[in-house]
């Protein structure tokens, strides 16, 4: 089992994100990618049932996994890939190549908090294990001295990242699915998830664990698919924030990847919260009691393989 | 890659740049040409989406001007390739896009385009 210790946030949050997000994907681009090669069934699905000549934002590709598909209608819907990691998006950039195929991708190098578009110019867009990476929503105040505030403030940045893919669809028909982390991880997982080390006072329902998930660089990176021989021990120790760079545990290189992982209702609360701050009714088309509302209905809900998911869709009545 | 249809989707989003922040203007572009299936389907379906007349000045920009500048009513098979080839295969892998607005460079790097904002254009 990987093992995974709880943290807690005490550097500016830009700043530790930057540290323990985007620098160390930068660093375990091309070994991260080699791991990821599987779509879930359920955002597979997804993107199968999208109308032809459909648009949409993958934010927060990675190495652009989900770009092909959907893989029984290829080039039936245009996904463009969006991501902070560089290196990532160059990989990306070629995702569902084979040799001697060289298929180019659309990506993007931004920020999923950005909206560097036309709003509501997509059809649909996608969130896969990305939301749980952002670290608090206010980004130019230093430091973060208190739990509450912090829990505070990420819920408030939680919400702002999922208005943002609200808003990037069209406000008539848009989809957006969103995968987030779970602490409930099944049992194939290769990680174990601490229960919370803190004491238990300051915990509110509906608020995740924040964590470093460490990643191992194995030596023979093409092979590795992700599988670890050793238990190494992470480097960071509870209530300690420590650099992004390489540690040495018997001489392989371990990154310490900062995640949110979120408690069982959490992603739908922020959900509804992100919809109504938005100013739009929570529910199907058929609820709105005059023409002209707006809204958003959540379309399912629920856990797959280790993460929360949820699919919305807008509406006019 | 920038094609086309990833231009005319994208927009400045500096803080407080509101207004005529779209389209960007391309500057000092590198351009590379790269055939693609031709899905007619995909390109009818997915021309509700385009803000035609952005479409018509960016492909003028790279140096494409087949292109009518008011958008026909009826898309004949023509027309169709033709859109699929401004859309679709005309690359733009080097040089900028720029806000008409604020000025705003968006650099475009190895067909990357980065649309990354400093902290205090962050809206």
């Amino acid at each position: 089992m990987k093992p995974v210790k709880s943290i807690t946030i005490i550097d500016d949050p830009q700043v530790h994100e930057d540290q323990h997000v985007h620098v160390v994907y930068d660093q375990i681009a091309s070994h991260f990618s080699s791991t990821r090669y599987k779509p879930w069934p359920i955002i597979a699905k997804f993107l199968s049932d999208l109308p032809t000549g459909w648009i949409g934002l993958d934010s927060g590709t990675g190495n652009g996994k989900y770009l092909p598909l959907p893989a029984d209608r290829p080039g039936s819907v245009l996904t463009i890939g969006l991501d902070r990691s560089r290196n990532l998006l160059q990989i990306a950039q070629h995702a569902g190549s084979e040799p001697g195929c060289l298929i180019t991708r659309e990506v993007v190098w931004g920020d999923i908090l950005g909206s560097g578009w036309r709003l509501g110019a997509f059809d649909y867009t996608i969130s896969i294990a990305t939301i749980h990476h952002l670290a608090s929503h206010d980004r130019r105040k230093l430091a973060v001295q208190v739990r509450v505030t912090f829990i505070y403030r990420q819920k408030v940045h939680h919400q702002h990242v999922l208005q943002c893919l609200l808003q990037a669809v069209s406000p008539i028909h848009g989809r957006v699915m969103i995968y987030v982390w779970a602490i409930e991880q099944d049992e194939l997982s290769k990680r174990s998830i601490p229960t919370s080390d803190t004491d238990g006072s300051d915990h509110y329902p509906l608020t995740g664990e924040d964590v470093f998930v460490p990643w191992v660089m194995s030596q023979n990176q093409h092979t590795a698919k992700g599988k670890f021989k050793n238990d190494i021990p992470p480097s960071a120790t509870s209530k300690e924030v420590v650099s992004a760079a390489p540690t040495l545990a018997a001489e392989i290189p371990v990154y310490n990847r900062y995640y949110h992982m979120f408690a069982k209702g959490e992603l739908k609360h922020l959900t509804i919260q992100a919809v109504e701050g938005l100013g739009l009714m929570v529910g199907s088309r058929e609820s709105a009691n005059a023409k002209g509302c707006r809204g958003v209905e959540i379309i399912q809900e629920g856990w797959e393989r280790s993460n929360y998911y949820v699919e919305l869709r807008r509406w006019v009545s | 890659m920038v094609r086309l249809i990833t231009h005319n989707l994208l927009a400045c989003h500096v803080k407080g740049c509101t207004t005529n922040n779209f389209p960007l203007i391309f500057q000092d572009v590198e351009v590379e040409l790269q055939e693609t299936e031709f899905n007619p389907d995909f390109i009818r379906n997915m021309l509700s989406r385009l803000e035609w007349t952005a479409l018509v000045n960016a492909a003028k920009q790279v140096g494409d001007t087949s292109l009518p500048p008011e958008q026909p009513d009826m898309m004949d098979d023509e027309l169709l390739q033709k859109l699929h080839h401004v859309l679709m295969e005309i690359n733009v892998t080097d040089g900028a896009m720029v806000c008409q607005n604020c000025n705003h460079i968006y650099p475009i790097s190895n067909g990357i385009p980065n649309m990354l904002l400093a902290e205090h254009e962050i809206g």
